[in-house]
């Protein structure tokens, strides 16, 4: 889903069409919007599993203030995905609690 | 989801009924909860949740909400990679950087 005609702010132009990885899998967004719009885009609402609970978290205040949205890029984990532009190639992992020492699903 | 679940601390996953049981405890400030629950330790640093403490704290002791000194502020304001609190140079996501190799 993504807004075609915003109230506000007119008609919205995206930039060129990218592909990233979700674990693994191939998913495509426009170069330029935050990874977790992409993903929203594409049908991926989770984005991390918490601590403590394992609990699924997706985008919650959008603005890079809640870090709900916390995943694992190329490598770096607790990167705020409602924030960071998504580029072409980017490798994204759905973040495990505080993914240290993660190596596949458990 | 009953109320004595309801997440305060969205970072640290720390529930209603966990707050209230500090304050039974004796736990008489926010920074006394903070550090007793860890309720405002974890990556957002307390964004949302040192105002809901802070109301539960009033609510369950009877005190205004001035009388109580905000649980205290640490930096950083935001997830850094220790690569770049260290000055290295590398970009990485999120706008951090990181060190070469």
């Amino acid at each position: 889903m993504r807004i075609k005609d915003h109230p506000i702010l007119d008609r919205l132009e995206w930039g060129n069409r990218v592909t990233f990885s979700l674990d693994g899998k191939p998913v495509e967004g426009f170069e330029g919007e935050p990874i977790a719009a992409a993903l929203l885009a594409a049908g991926h609402r989770v984005l991390r599993y918490t601590n403590k609970h394992r609990e699924p978290r997706g985008i919650f205040c959008a603005l890079g203030r809640c870090t709900d949205c916390m995943m694992t890029v190329d490598g770096q984990p607790n990167i705020r995905t409602c924030v960071t532009p998504v580029r072409d190639g980017m490798i994204i992992q759905t973040q495990i609690g505080k993914a240290i020492g993660w190596k596949g699903k458990d | 989801m009953k109320q004595a679940d309801l997440i305060i601390c969205r970072c640290e996953e720390i529930t209603e009924t966990e707050i209230r049981e500090a304050i039974r405890l004796g736990m008489t400030t926010p920074n006394e909860i903070k550090r007793f629950t860890r309720a405002g330790m974890g990556l957002c640093q307390g964004k949302t949740c040192r105002h809901l403490v802070a109301s539960i704290l009033s609510r369950e002791t009877g005190e205004p909400l001035s009388e109580f000194i905000p649980s205290s502020y640490r930096p950083p304001l935001r997830p850094v990679a220790l690569s770049t609190l260290a000055n290295q140079t590398k970009e990485v996501p999120g706008g951090g950087q990181d060190h070469e190799d």
